[in-house]
């Protein structure tokens, strides 16, 4: 379970807070989407529930650890360990004096079930991968790392169509079966619409959409469309008064 | 060049290799500069010397100076990481206090172990064949604890320290760990050379580190860092070839006192070449 009450956050040098007095609350096991235009407040809320950020005001409870995956592929791997010793890292959460290379098989069969070939590569430096590879390593690397809390951030951004579809499915199959409460940035309005049991939306800092049960799973792109762009009207319309005054 | 110098080099060259391995553990595994190396390694030779002077046994000499020197890595680490105080800023001033600390340990600058024992005597293979015994049983046991779960993490601190500190690993306990070993070898190093050179001189640490870090970088440019085994092994082949290098040189007229100019001259001759081959 995640809660967050009433947070606020604000950056030196803005006018306006990031976040403002935000309440969300994620059962155990939920998936919710979160959509948002750029700068609407997502991604320092994901930096506030992991910890890298501290919040003004307000509470934020985690049930749980609290596992991630960013943009950035390098920020979540280590591109010159091996792929064995990268999921060895994050997957061995009692570490021992014994060699890690005893986890071998487990780790293999954890990449095979990609279906993306990528376990011939075990032994092999991160950095030899194509950016989408180690992306999708990283995510594996997170799904398997005994949080309880996922949080992803536009992970899937920077790859090609086919392994963006891909590593959804995979992502998604995955949070299912280990049950993970799961928070995930996307700007891919087909992927809020069609994962998740939830969808949040966000403007300059606050939650103004949220939907969940027969709303969300009833929702049709064209109508999440419109809701956005209803409210990226208003906020265009806002600065223009803004630059008039 | 001469066999003896030939063999000499390679004896001097060994030494040099764990003075290369200390430096390659806080500057490639933990991202930490670590200019403790100026101060350790006489501290090790200080004390070994006056150790060995009391009538105590070598290895327990030995093991003492490493001990201490290890203790000044500790306290490099505890003032980096406590008192936010930049790693080089730390060494600089351990390695400063060091040099007194180690004048008072001998009470004068220079002992002579004429008399003391020791590992070596004049039969120079038998010397190198004691030092890769003892060189051996320091690197076999770090490159197998590197291959543990804890060496994994040990990696991740100097490779990604925001996801070994996402993944709960104490950065803190790690560095310590590691720049205790570190100290150590320095102390094992110095101790070695004052028991091969049969005197101890508080002036024998002044560029150390340069000469361990032109060492670590030559090996690193012939065979690279790429793989684990790799890395392990460049302290050693560039601490063998500097030492040949630095040998050739000197057979061929170069003053000793020309010494150190020549050996920043290679650091940053291997620099240049290694930006060069990047591009």
């Amino acid at each position: 379970m995640l809660k967050i009450s009433n947070v606020t956050k604000s950056f030196s040098g803005v006018f306006e807070p990031v976040l403002k007095r935000v309440n969300l609350s994620l059962e155990e096991g939920e998936f919710c989407t979160l959509i948002g235009a750029n700068g609407s407040g997502k991604s320092t809320l994901l930096k506030i529930i992991s910890g890298e950020y501290v919040a003004d005001s307000g509470k934020i409870k985690r049930d749980g650890e609290v596992s991630q995956v960013v943009q950035e592929v390098n920020k979540g791997t280590i591109p010159s360990m091996t792929m064995l010793e990268n999921i060895a890292l994050i997957c061995v959460k009692t570490p021992r004096f014994s060699f890690y290379g005893r986890h071998k098989n487990d780790i293999a069969d954890k990449i095979r079930s990609l279906n993306i070939g990528l376990e011939k590569f075990i032994d092999q430096p991160l950095s030899v991968l194509s950016g989408g590879q180690r992306q999708t390593i990283a995510t594996l690397m997170a799904l398997n790392s005994g949080s309880k809390i996922l949080l992803l951030d536009e992970h899937t951004s920077a790859l090609d169509p086919k392994m963006q579809t891909l590593l959804m499915e995979y992502t998604a199959k995955s949070v299912r079966k280990l049950g993970l409460t799961t928070l995930m940035i996307t700007h891919n309005m087909e992927d809020a619409v069609k994962y998740g049991d939830r969808l949040i939306m966000m403007h300059r800092g606050q939650i103004v959409v949220d939907l969940k049960g027969h709303e969300k799973s009833n929702l049709k792109i064209q109508s999440l469309l419109e809701m956005f762009h209803k409210f990226e009207d208003q906020s265009l319309l806002h600065c223009g008064e803004e630059n008039v005054n | 060049m001469s066999i003896d110098l030939i063999m000499n080099g390679l004896q001097q060259g060994l030494i040099l290799a764990i003075i290369a391995y200390s430096i390659m553990i806080p500057f490639r595994f933990l991202d930490f500069a670590d200019l403790t190396a100026d101060g350790a390694y006489p501290l090790g030779g200080a004390i070994c010397a006056v150790c060995m002077l009391s009538g105590m046994h070598t290895m327990v000499a030995i093991l003492c100076s490493m001990i201490c020197a290890g203790a000044v890595g500790i306290c490099t680490a505890l003032i980096t990481l406590k008192f936010r105080v930049n790693s080089m800023l730390a060494g600089i001033i351990l390695s400063t206090m060091a040099y007194s600390v180690n004048l008072r340990i001998m009470g004068k600058p220079n002992i002579a172990l004429f008399d003391c024992g020791g590992l070596f005597d004049s039969n120079i293979v038998g010397n190198m064949a004691i030092i890769v015994g003892i060189l051996a049983s320091c690197v076999f046991p770090f490159a197998l604890f590197l291959r543990t779960d804890f060496g994994l993490r040990f990696r991740a601190v100097g490779l990604n320290p925001n996801l070994a500190k996402q993944q709960r690993i104490s950065i803190e306990k790690y560095t310590v760990f590691g720049l205790f070993a570190a100290g150590a070898m320095f102390g094992l190093a110095g101790s070695l050379i004052v028991q091969l050179q049969n005197y101890m001189d508080v002036g024998i640490g002044v560029g150390i580190l340069i000469h361990g870090l032109a060492s670590l970088m030559i090996g690193e440019t012939i065979i690279g860092n790429a793989t684990l085994n790799r890395q392990l092994t460049a302290p050693l082949l560039g601490a063998l070839v500097y030492q040949q290098v630095q040998g050739v040189a000197l057979s061929l007229g170069l003053a000793p006192s020309d010494l150190k100019f020549f050996t920043g001259s290679i650091v940053l001759s291997v620099i240049a070449f290694k930006k060069w081959r990047e591009k």
